[in-house]
């Protein structure tokens, strides 16, 4: 902690940086995320096991961008997520600092890009273990055991879009569900609409899903949203051999063909 | 409000046997906003488009739908009898009763109801179609042909003749192609070199023809009458300008053991060659890779030798780009060489050799001057045997087509062998004759019966050799398949044609389809077999499938018309049915957050970057932007874009919605 703050500090008064994101310890003893701009103020950063919110989504927001030049405290997740960020154009490596924390707590130095890409190449990419054994168990029931499952989960779904807002890869300004000529999804929640958006937000994700669970920790109903995209995780893994923001150069697995794609999914 | 007019077509009896096209007509007619609904024999027949026309202007139509075949088959049609009567054409739609509908059902009442719920979505559709403009684009009236074979020749010829310029990109050293190669030529045995060379010195003394020989393309960009092409011009290594082609480094250069190429490794040929001595243009270039200098930085006697001072050993490569309108691809064709065949002894006997190889030994120009000679001992073989369909047909082998061309000049060696050694026995192994063609069967038949060449119908099982002589082992399946072996001196494998080394990555290059065997593949078997699925990318000669000089100059020539179709225009007139990306006021510009992941997906890489700036010049949003020249409508960004910023015109997001809706009943 010591460290990371050290390090925040000199960023902030070498103005490499404009703003830092990270953590501190919320008034009701809670963690949340802050955005730090005074060198003064970066000794309220901390980083423990609660530290789990994936930060990056704040990095295309633009009311974090009119900073400047943004740094961010930074588990795997979030360098994955930045990743993809920059593989989709929706932020410039120059305009990022990334204050690495490793599995272990370290604060790691990244010089570039290419550094932290060699960091992530060495780290386990899979679904971490505990959502690995939900999908087991839901991969054990059949087909209309899955849909009932499903469809109890979504109808408590509120359409909040808290999911949604959660998650970095989420960054349209104009999301889908928003458009009305036509109105593909309803605005109403009733179960068809709501199954036709999870359908849509898994789909949208496939291929780009780093496995952070933001979305299903955002869930202020508890639908466990974020086993959609980690199953297309999986499967985008075994049919296609690749886990999402492992470099910055990446095209999503669904926009990209290769002669030699498998296609035993088409039926 | 909308005044939607319906048209229901009997097609004669195709639709109307099935479905109760009446009943369809009155049913419609009675929908809100449909303003007149009718049926008619067949709708596509002159007093059919007249009924439209007259209808649009007497019930002020505001969209029509013609229920009748597959717009594939007629849409044109229709919408160019809207527009005669004034309607916007992309305010007409097509219903496909009838490949959609009666051809697939029974006749019942739900085939009738099913016409009316087509005919019905197309109404709703109808409705909120826009009015549409031709998209207009510029034609820059000049052609590239790749391949300096017959095809690309002749088709460089026929476009520079309508008087178009023409860019005329050749890999080897010289023009001429296999052609160049060959002895005497089916059906006429008139001597290859002698048809050839004329046409390969009318391409280069041609006006309107510029020649790039020793040189590749190394990309293409854009579309049908505006691509920029990149050529790179391998350095030949010497001033074509100063060079006067007199030959004498070619004579002096130390280097003398490299196997000749046009010989078909039959000859030698020293670093510095012309391939022939025919060549177009008659310039020498240097093959780095065996000349002594480059690989040991001494000798330089071509440099001493040259009266002109013509060689340039520091010669870079270099790249032009060129703005052309069409593009005829004619990279021809090669063969199977004798190392496919391990039946055959993979290529290990000296004597087993293959077509291209025995045209050089009956060339008069060939390393014996003409003198059929065994390659191993140079004696006359006596006996000899020609196996037809060597790896064609042979779906084991991985080749299951005919090569087309194999028969003819099978035939064609075995005369040409029994008019050179009066005394020898020619025997020829075959599978099936297949000489359709003018005058084919006839050149055959004299093979068979002036010349008395043994066919033997039936196939080789091994060849192997034996005290000097090659063992040809087969049967007769006209004799009851009876085993058959035949003491050779010299064999012939009439291999397997197949696609040209490079064409896949070319094909890459120009973003046009081939097949599974990598040749280029035509737009549509019959109708199109010119075209290739890439507007403006036309094909000539063998690279689309093994080919005969006929064929393939026929071919050529028809390529050249259809270039000369395009360039007839000044401007091309595109079907508006091209995808867009969503504008919209500032600061949001479009609702594209430019991920850029459509860029990928575009099959025709239509999609390209705009950005927006501030006064001061700095940009201040990137989006995504359709490129109407090039976009063929697939629709494959719409569906993959997440905001939903891409729309296709005339198949909107909108369109799509309205119909499922009508369908599910909602209007
Ligand atoms: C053994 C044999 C005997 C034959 N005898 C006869 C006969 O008697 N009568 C008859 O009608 N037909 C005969 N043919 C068929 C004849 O050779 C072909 O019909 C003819 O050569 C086809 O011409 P083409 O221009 O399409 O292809 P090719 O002759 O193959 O010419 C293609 C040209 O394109 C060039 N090229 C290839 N790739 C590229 C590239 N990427 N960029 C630039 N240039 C490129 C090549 O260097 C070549 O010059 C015979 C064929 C064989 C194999
Ligand atoms: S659900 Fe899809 S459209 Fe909506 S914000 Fe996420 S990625 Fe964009
Ligand atoms: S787990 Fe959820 S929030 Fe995290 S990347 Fe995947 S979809 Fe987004
Ligand atoms: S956060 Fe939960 S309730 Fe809100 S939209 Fe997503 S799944 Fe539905
Ligand atoms: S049009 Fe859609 S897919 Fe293409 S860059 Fe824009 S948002 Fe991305
Ligand atoms: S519609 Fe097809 S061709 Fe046109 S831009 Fe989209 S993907 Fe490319």
């Amino acid at each position: 902690m010591h460290n990371l703050i050290l390090k925040a500090k000199e960023l902030l008064e070498n103005k490499i940086v404009s703003v830092i994101i990270g953590f501190e310890t919320g008034s009701s003893g809670k963690v949340r995320p802050v955005f730090i701009t005074d060198s003064n103020k970066a000794d309220s950063l901390i980083f423990d096991e609660r530290c789990i919110q994936n930060l990056a989504v704040y990095l295309t927001k633009k009311e974090v961008k009119q900073f400047g030049k943004m740094g961010i405290v930074a588990t795997l997740p979030i360098m994955r997520s930045i990743m993809v960020l920059i593989s989709e154009q929706q932020l410039s490596p120059e305009n990022v600092v990334v204050l690495g924390i490793s599995g272990d707590g370290e604060v790691l130095d990244f010089a570039d890009i290419t550094v932290m890409q060699h960091y992530i190449e060495k780290c386990e990419l899979g679904n971490p273990a505990k959502e690995q054994d939900m999908l087991a168990t839901l991969n054990r029931l059949n087909m209309q055991e899955k849909f009932e499952f499903w469809q109890k989960e979504f109808s408590k779904c509120i359409k909040c879009y808290a999911c949604r807002q959660s998650c970095p890869m989420c960054y349209c300004t104009r999301c889908a569900v928003e458009c009305n000529q036509p109105q593909w999804i309803p605005v109403q929640s009733n179960n068809l609409g709501n199954m036709e958006w999870h359908i849509l937000r898994a789909m949208h994700l496939a291929g780009r899903c780093i496995s952070c669970g933001e979305c299903g920790r955002a869930c202020p109903v508890g639908i466990p949203c974020h086993l959609l995209t980690m199953h297309l995780v999986d499967q985008a893994q075994s049919y296609f051999g690749v886990y999402a923001g492992i470099s910055d150069k990446m095209s999503s697995v669904l926009s990209t063909y290769a002669p030699n794609d498998k296609e035993s999914f088409i039926i | 409000m909308a005044r939607i007019g319906v048209f229901i077509c009997h097609c004669g009896e195709n639709i109307s046997a099935t479905v109760d096209c009446g009943r369809v007509a009155e049913t419609i007619g009675k929908l809100k906003h449909v303003a007149y609904s009718t049926e008619y024999k067949y709708m596509c027949s002159d007093p059919g488009q007249t009924l439209i026309k007259d209808a649009i202007k007497e019930y002020k139509l505001t969209g029509i739908v013609v229920s009748a075949c597959s717009p594939r088959m007629h849409e044109p049609t229709f919408r160019k009898a809207a527009a005669e009567a004034g309607l916007n054409p992309y305010l007409c739609e097509m219903a496909n009763l009838r490949e959609h509908c009666s051809w697939v059902h029974e006749k019942n009442d739900m085939t009738t109801e099913k016409a009316i719920d087509i005919v019905r979505i197309l109404v709703e559709k109808v409705k909120i179609n826009n009015a549409l403009l031709p998209i207009k684009v510029p034609v820059t009236k000049t052609a590239l042909v790749i391949g300096g074979g017959i095809a690309g020749i002749q088709s460089a010829l026929d476009i520079a003749n309508t008087g178009h310029k023409v860019i005329l990109v050749e890999r080897s050293p010289s023009i001429g192609g296999h052609m160049s190669q060959l002895s005497e030529t089916f059906p006429t045995l008139d001597c290859s070199q002698c048809i050839l060379t004329p046409r390969m010195v009318e391409v280069a003394q041609h006006p309107n023809i510029t020649l790039y020989t020793y040189s590749e393309v190394e990309s293409l960009d854009g579309f049908i009458g505006n691509f920029t092409v990149k050529i790179r011009k391998k350095a030949r290594s010497i001033d074509e300008k100063d060079c006067t082609g007199c030959g004498l480094c070619t004579t002096k250069c130390p280097q003398k053991k490299i196997p000749n190429e046009f010989e078909e490794g039959m000859g030698f040929r020293p670093a510095i060659y012309t391939p022939f001595p025919q060549a177009v243009p008659n310039k020498p270039v240097i093959d780095r890779e065996h000349c002594t200098y480059y690989i040991k930085g001494k000798c330089k006697v071509c440099e001493i030798v040259c009266p002109t001072k013509a060689i340039r050993f520091d010669q870079p490569d270099q790249i032009l780009e060129i703005q052309i309108g069409a593009i005829v691809i004619a990279t021809g064709f090669d063969i199977k060489r004798t190392d496919f065949f391990p039946e055959y002894g993979f290529g290990k006997y000296k004597d087993v050799i293959d077509g291209l190889q025995f045209e050089r030994l009956a060339s008069a120009s060939g390393p014996t001057g003409g003198a059929i000679l065994r390659p191993s001992d140079g004696v006359v073989p006596k006996n000899i045997v020609f196996v037809a369909c060597a790896g064609s047909r042979d779906p084991a082998k991985g080749i299951a087509y005919c090569s087309k061309i194999c028969c003819m000049y099978t035939a064609k060696h075995a005369m040409l062998y029994k008019h050179k050694v009066h005394e020898g026995k020619a025997h020829v192994f075959y599978m099936d004759i297949r000489s359709a063609g003018k005058n084919y069967d006839e050149f055959v038949r004299r093979a068979i019966e002036e010349d008395y060449v043994n066919y033997i119908r039936g196939r080789v099982s091994t060849i192997y050799e034996c005290d000097g002589k090659l063992i040809v082992k087969g049967v007769d399946t006209l004799l009851g398949a009876q085993p058959l072996e035949i003491v050779a001196d010299m064999v012939v494998l009439a291999t397997a044609g197949v696609a040209n080394s490079g064409a896949e990555e070319l094909a890459q290059k120009l973003h046009v389809s081939y097949d599974s065997h990598k040749f280029f593949a035509e737009a549509h078997p019959k109708l199109k077999p010119v075209e290739t699925n890439t507007a403006g990318i036309f094909l000539a000669g063998a690279c689309q499938n093994p080919k005969d000089i006929p064929d393939s100059v026929s071919q050529a020539s028809g390529a050249a018309v259809k270039v000369a179709a395009l360039f007839s225009q000044n401007e091309l007139t595109r079907e508006p049915l091209v995808a867009f990306v969503n504008r919209c006021s500032p600061p949001l510009y479009s609702t594209c957050v430019g991920c850029f992941l459509c860029q990928s997906v575009c099959p025709y890489q239509a999609i390209e970057r705009e950005e927006f700036k501030n006064r001061d010049g700095k940009t201040i949003k990137t989006v995504a932007k359709i490129n109407e020249g090039l976009c063929q409508g697939c629709g494959t960004c719409v569906a993959l874009c997440r905001s939903k910023s891409i729309d296709l015109h005339g198949y909107t997001n909108n369109q799509m919605y309205t119909e499922v809706m009508a369908l599910l009943n909602v209007y």
